[in-house]
């Protein structure tokens, strides 16, 4: 027996737009329209919402947020979510997924991080931790800081070792979890 | 009337009259259409609240249970300390509350405010404590406090009481949403000089630092150290000619491998004091003085 999975690319969603700043709802609008999205109001039939901030609309339609609220959302992404995240997080929760992105929750008051010595990354391998989370390859990451293929090999196993992962997705999740690219002020 | 053999029904009841007494405690404070947060009644002349949710306004609205809405100014605040403090244009009548140190297990009744001003109270215990802080904006916290309670974002700058009715201290939330307490101790510290002054002045290097692993070979065998990722124009590292990719190895002869000893040689004193910052550049240790100046407000 064979399944046959298909996925309708040109379905077209329709997605309900809240966002009580007109500039804002005019920037937003832009993005949906431009990934191919129909946008209609808040009180029209819609597949989805994509709310500004706290949305009032008391309804079960699934809904993706942007910022801080309290009610809750299937897709919870940071105020300022780039185009490309918006459009993956309306499909994801459409498709009943549940969407987090690691900066969605705000930072929160916290301790000075004075980080663990052991897992401290070197300013070479952070270039190439920072060019992994870029999604470059070995090869071009050689490229971008004009060193051998050999050289690039060492410090990402060095990386690895650091983090104790051993995949380049981990890799970036952990440095996501850990905020090795966190920079303190003084 | 409540049953006096009933030792839970007496709880609740006292439970029922502390949030009714809270009321004179809080304010919402108007955000923008249809969001609030929590402000607690500290002085006649002075509202605190979580300085990092609170936006950048000069003006906000208080709203308190007995209905009236009253106009107030920022008086100051403080990212170190995570404190601001509103002057409302009229006194109000506040009930001083008596400080109070948080033991582990002591009960905890922190107090919100709904979008009307009334109190909105939830309980649990001090979940865990600590030392003295410092924040990730420099600011000194006199103790940490943490509680299993949970909050709604509004509920965030109000006021937690112990058992007896004590203050201790302004709810707030810490990172991934955990709620701690700024004490009672930084807030009778911090808001008098906030009232007084507008801000509480911090030394400043004008540099974003770091934690990195020294490369194998270099640093005289210090393993650790702080690199230098940006620079304030004309901020002091950047007239001492620190420039970015500076790994600092030692501030004043002190070790940067812990980022708390160079926040600690960076308080209100040090404003106008000169500092010798030792790093690694190009694979060399050098040394350069710097002059700490005032941190500007932004």
């Amino acid at each position: 027996m064979t399944a046959v999975l298909k996925v309708s690319a040109d379905a077209r969603l329709r997605v309900a737009l809240s966002a009580p700043d007109s500039l804002r709802r005019q920037a937003l609008s832009d993005v949906l329209v431009e990934a191919g999205y129909i946008v209609v109001d808040i009180e029209d039939p819609a597949d989805i919402i994509l709310a500004d901030g706290d949305c009032a609309a008391g309804d079960n339609r699934p809904m993706v947020r942007l910022g801080d609220g309290d009610r809750p959302a299937s897709g919870l992404l940071p105020r300022h979510a780039k185009p490309h995240q918006i459009d993956a997080a309306l499909r994801a929760v459409a498709a009943g997924l549940i969407v987090r992105s690691p900066a969605a929750s705000e930072p929160g008051f916290g301790q000075l991080d004075e980080g663990d010595a052991q897992e401290l990354l070197t300013p070479r391998e952070l270039e190439v931790l920072s060019a992994i989370m870029d999604g470059l390859t070995n090869k071009l990451i050689a490229r971008q800081l004009d060193i051998s293929l050999h050289t690039v090999k060492f410090h990402v196993e060095s990386v690895f070792r650091k983090l104790e992962v051993g995949t380049r997705a981990a890799a970036v999740a952990k440095a996501l979890e850990a905020n090795h690219f966190k920079m303190i002020k003084l | 009337m409540v049953d006096r053999t009933n030792i839970l029904a007496q709880f609740s009841s006292a439970l029922v009259e502390r949030s009714v007494a809270a009321n004179s405690a809080i304010a919402a404070i108007r955000l923008r259409e249809g969001r609030h947060m929590t402000g607690m009644l500290w002085r006649p002349d002075a509202v605190i609240t979580s300085e990092q949710s609170l936006p950048e306004r000069e003006e906000f609205e208080l709203l308190t249970a007995d209905g009236s809405a009253i106009k107030a100014k920022i008086a100051g605040r403080d990212p170190g300390t995570n404190l601001a403090a509103l002057k409302p244009e009229r006194p109000l009548s506040v009930a001083t509350a008596i400080p109070a140190a948080s033991h582990v297990g002591a009960l905890a009744i922190a107090f919100g405010a709904d979008a009307g001003g009334t109190a909105t109270p939830r309980l649990g215990v001090v979940n865990a404590i600590g030392p003295e802080w410092h924040s990730s904006h420099g600011g000194r916290i006199e103790q940490r406090v943490e509680l299993d309670i949970d909050l709604a974002r509004r509920e965030e700058g109000g006021p937690v009481f112990d058992a007896s009715g004590r203050l201790l201290g302004m709810s707030t939330f810490g990172p991934r949403r955990q709620v701690i307490i700024i004490p009672a101790a930084t807030i009778e510290r911090v808001v008098p000089i906030l009232l007084k002054d507008g801000r509480v002045s911090r030394g400043w290097l004008g540099v974003g630092l770091r934690p990195v692993a020294v490369p194998e070979g270099l640093g005289d065998g210090q393993s650790s150290g702080l690199m230098v990722m940006s620079l304030a124009a004309g901020g002091p590292a950047a007239n001492a000619g620190i420039v970015a990719g500076d790994i600092v190895l030692s501030v004043d002869g002190v070790s940067a491998r812990r980022m708390r000893n160079i926040t600690a040689r960076l308080g209100t004193d040090s404003i106008g004091r000169t500092i010798d910052l030792r790093f690694i550049r190009g694979g060399l240790v050098t040394s350069r003085q710097a002059m700490i100046t005032e941190r500007p407000n932004s």
